[in-house]
């Protein structure tokens, strides 16, 4: 056995999956990258089946093949399937897969959270998609439209099956948005500056970025509409004083950002793939950066146009019209770098450029039809017809699934070790590309004639006809297409060749790690000053695997990875990763039981799960920092850098800071509802008084502002390295919170509030019940830090946790006096206004 | 001389400052227009564009300022310093562009019809 082999070993024994069912306990991002994928995939072609039954109704006039009822679950279905359970899973299981292995570490920074992550995601979908086969999915299409979803129209439970499964899912997508954020800041390795970052870093970190931000506007929403339809709380409901023009603002605020969420990573995957095969580097990388920076803040200004007919005013209605123009300025920015790129370099006509191709011809389609939309005298006159659908389609698919496959294609051989066959994919891509554009530039010209979206069936007559007959050949010719690329996938693994190291020539350091990789990615991890590390120093293949680069201890058996400067790449620390655990399915399993405790209304069932996976959850949080499962005191410390549960600027602070930016986004969707119900529903009513007690929420506020206080001087003390009397301080912090807690509680309970008369004090329940949430939290988790103080695994040497928990301190605090601001004390100010 | 320091934040700032003042511009318009809404027949000039227009120009003087800082302090920076500062002073002159482009139709068009 050669050295290089017995290195292997000694860290495949540390790293790799538990045997047998055991491996369901995985939590590398390599196997949960894979699983999110093939995950993916499976939700994929369950969608694709779905849009063949809607394109079979379509094809002939007059046809009965699906009743309305089961056209409106299919199509609905469809959507909700490809948007949530496809796009955006599955490009994220891309981005656990690889960023690790391209910024240089041997994991994701929060492996567990990446497991239940996963474990979410498929439980979640698998509620969604059980809905379809009990014949009582949801039928309001994918955006969920309120009255259309709400009790009155919609009894059954199909919404409940959306809102409760969607939002499980959206758990999934939040936590891989974080984690995906603090390892691209945290863990690149040592000297990967930002401006060395491969693209597709940049193009993940701003995309996690969007996620954190986009999608608690949407679990919000969803949380509402459930609240309405379970207890009567009529956030929607005119009468009542709510408004169901707020869900649209909700839906949008998170469904214009969630296009770009899709479209980003796949355009990274064009800017990775792009200079390999014209063999230089991507023409114009600081605007592309540029680009991807402005894209993901000017998409959150476009939500308003999906509502140009709901009577916006003129002047709102062009703001959001220039602001729909405007963000092609650095979508084109991407496209003339990649045709420069092109211009530039000497391109090599492999399967994964078709894909590339393709991708820029389709994608610049539909580009340009999305600035027809934005215009809004062609917006009315398009609405709600094929030509809306037909562009959504264009950007999308020639957005997303055309780079994804490009991405598979150059992947594969990193995946499995083999190359695929070159005549079946360009078979597959011919198909895909000509029924698409079959299929789908035609429905730009039913659209144009007028025939409307969502319609079960069409009298002959119109000129639709031949339209969606071509239109629905089209769409099986895509069939056949996916079909050949299942085909070939499925037979590389057995008879592709072998593919060897590198086997495109790239130039960034996933193709190091062995093809099909390692478990740990890399034996040892090296300093890289390129932007081009394997283009540079090629020898980096041979080097790395022989573990001739840091971090090559492995004898004390603990994951590990460089933790880095978020700007400069210096080595700061070595980050502790957590290995297999059955916690991260327990966890899942147990919110899953809760979801359907809640869809079949078993209330009780529902609380007494979720203090289960609460329990699961703290005890997730005991194995850490000088836990003896995890890295006590003296054993074996590296010696590059301190582990950093003996730092004070670890991986779970940046964790928690982001965790709070989804947090925060989620209050202010609030805040905007309340805001917004406030100004524009009709029926709204400010009582004369404040039916919150005003002076119990300020006492409450005094124990949570002392308990915050107290808990920030313990940790300054323990930063200065004092720890003495730390323990009780924790203690008093943990007795003034539940203090506070209990008043909270109090007052929540003794309100007079009519929470299913009115949307205010619907409102108000929700926000009190937000801050109960977190405070309670906050009070466990002090409780628990006192208890790791008296088993010695927080102390001046280990000062970590409290760290991380101080923020967290400061948010409940900060969301407490602004909600007392904002729902309590401003409606007496206007009304005595 | 007053120079910009190579700090990521401005690799954000600008798009951040947009935000900010996108969210001003479309609730303040909205809120006017539910509180003390002009006359239809005022056309543009009434105290709701005026408010949303001098909104506008300072945001937008702001970011001009920040790119034109950014700009000027580029040269004396290298390496990854150096990406940063010309990376946001880029962003910032887009998001200045945004804000008038954006703003500027308080020109054209009345508040609240």
């Amino acid at each position: 056995m050669t050295e290089q082999e017995a290195l292997h070993q000694r860290f495949n024994k540390v790293w790799r999956n538990l045997p047998g069912w055991g491996t369901l306990a995985a939590v590398n991002h390599t196997s949960v990258g894979r699983r999110f994928m093939l995950t993916g995939a499976i939700f994929f072609l369950i969608g694709g089946l779905l849009a063949l039954l809607i394109r079979m109704q379509l094809a002939l006039p007059g046809q009965e093949f699906l009743n309305p009822d089961v056209y409106s679950q299919v199509f609905t279905m469809h959507g909700t399937v490809m948007m949530f359970l496809f796009a955006i899973p599955i490009l994220e299981g891309a981005a656990i897969y690889l960023i690790p292995k391209m910024i240089g570490a041997r994991d994701l920074i929060f492996p567990r959270l990446g497991a239940l992550g996963y474990y979410c995601y498929l439980f979640g979908g698998i509620i969604v998609i059980s809905s379809l086969l009990l014949g009582m999915a949801p039928s309001s299409g994918w955006f969920m439209y309120t009255p259309l979803s709400s009790t009155e129209f919609s009894p059954g439970p199909g919404s409940d099956f959306w809102l409760l499964g969607i939002t499980f899912v959206e758990i999934s997508s939040v936590s891989a948005g974080i984690e995906l954020v603090v390892a691209i800041l945290r863990s690149r390795t040592p000297g990967m500056t930002l401006s060395k970052m491969p693209i597709f870093c940049w193009y993940i970190l701003v995309t996690a970025l969007m996620i954190v931000f986009g999608f608690p506007p949407l679990i919000l929403a969803s949380i509402l509409l459930e609240l309405e339809r379970a207890a009567g709380m009529p956030f929607f409901d005119v009468a009542a004083g709510g408004d169901p023009v707020l869900w649209q603002h909700l839906f949008w605020l998170f469904g214009h950002p969630e296009v770009y969420i899709i479209f980003l990573p796949a355009a990274g995957i064009v800017s990775t793939i792009l200079p390999v095969f014209t063999g230089r580097p991507l023409v114009g990388y600081r605007w592309v950066v540029m680009a991807v920076i402005l894209t993901g803040f000017i998409s959150f200004g476009l939500w308003a146009h999906h509502m140009f007919t709901v009577g916006i005013p003129q002047l709102a209605q062009a703001f959001f019209s220039m602001a729909s123009m405007l963000v092609a300025i650095p979508t084109a920015i991407q496209v003339f770098a990649w045709l420069a790129t092109l211009w530039a370099g000497r391109v090599v006509y492999s399967l994964p450029m078709l894909w590339v191709f393709g991708f820029l011809f389709v994608f610049v389609l539909g580009g340009l039809t999305g600035v027809m939309l934005a215009m809004v005298p062609f917006n009315w006159q398009v609405h709600d017809t094929h030509f809306v659908v037909a562009h959504l389609h264009y950007v999308l698919v020639g957005g997303m699934l055309f780079p994804l496959i490009g991405g598979l294609y150059y992947w594969l051989p990193h995946f499995s070790g083999r190359m695929p066959s070159e005549r079946l994919g360009r078979w597959g891509f011919g198909l895909v590309f000509v029924g698409f554009n079959a299929t789908f530039f035609l429905m730009h010209l039913t659209g144009l004639l007028g025939m409307p979206r969502r319609v079960d069936t069409y009298e002959t007559g119109f000129g639709w006809d031949w339209l969606n007959m071509l239109s629905s050949v089209g769409s099986f010719v895509i069939a056949m297409g996916v079909a050949i690329i299942i085909i070939d996938v499925l037979l590389h693994f057995r008879f592709g060749r072998k593919a060897g190291n590198n086997p495109w020539n790239a130039d960034t350091l996933e193709w190091t790690t062995g093809t099909p990789p390692t478990m740990y990615n890399f034996a040892s991890l090296p300093e890289i000053n390129s932007r081009h590390p394997l283009w540079d120093n090629p020898e980096l293949l041979q080097s790395i695997p022989a573990g001739e680069h840091g971090l090559t201890q492995i004898e004390h058996g603990r994951r590990e990875t460089f933790g880095t400067d978020a700007i400069t790449g210096k080595l700061k620390e070595v980050m502790l990763l957590p290995t297999n655990s059955w916690l991260p399915l327990l966890v899942a399993s147990s919110l899953a039981v809760v979801c359907i405790s809640l869809l079949t209304r078993s209330y009780l069932a529902a609380v007494v799960i979720t203090i289960v996976a609460a329990i699961f959850l703290f005890r997730w949080s005991w194995e850490n920092g000088g836990h003896p499962l995890a890295a006590p005191l003296g054993d074996k410390e590296p010696v590059e850098a301190p582990l950093q549960s003996r730092t004070l600027d670890g991986s779970g602070l940046w964790g928690m800071v982001i965790t709070l930016l989804a947090d925060g986004a989620l209050f202010l969707a609030l805040l905007f509802g309340w805001l917004y119900l406030w100004a524009v529903a009709p029926n709204w009513t400010l009582p004369d008084e404040s039916l919150v007690s005003l002076p119990v929420m300020a006492w409450s506020g005094a124990f949570l502002t002392f308990a915050t206080w107290w808990y920030c001087r313990a940790v300054k003390q323990l930063k200065a390295g004092d720890d003495t009397g730390l323990q009780t301080r924790f203690w008093v912090v943990t007795a003034a919170g539940a203090i506070h807690l209990v008043l909270l509680v109090g007052v929540t309970l003794v309100s007079p509030l009519a929470i299913t008369e009115l949307a205010h004090d619907a409102v108000l329940l929700v926000m009190l019940m937000f801050l109960i949430f977190h405070s309670s939290i906050s009070v466990i988790a002090t409780a628990l830090q006192a208890l790791r103080v008296r088993y010695g695994y927080v102390s001046k040497e280990l000062p970590y946790e409290p760290v991380v928990l101080q923020p967290l301190w400061l948010f409940s605090l900060a969301t407490f006096w602004c909600s007392v601001a904002s729902f309590l004390l401003l409606p007496i100010a206007w009304g005595a206004a | 001389m007053k120079t910009l320091r190579a700090h990521p934040l401005h690799l954000f700032a600008g798009p951040l400052l947009w935000a900010i003042w996108y969210v001003v511009l479309y609730s303040g318009q909205a809120l006017g227009c539910e509180t003390a809404p002009p006359p239809a027949n005022a056309g543009v000039w009434t105290w709701l564009n005026g408010l949303l227009l001098l909104h506008t120009l300072v945001f937008a003087v702001v970011l001009l300022y920040l790119t034109w800082l950014a700009h000027r302090s580029t040269p004396a920076e290298s390496g990854n310093g150096r990406f940063i500062l010309k990376v946001s002073t880029g962003v910032y002159l887009v998001a200045t562009i945004a804000v008038l482009a954006i703003g500027l139709q308080s020109v054209i068009y009345p508040p609240c019809v």
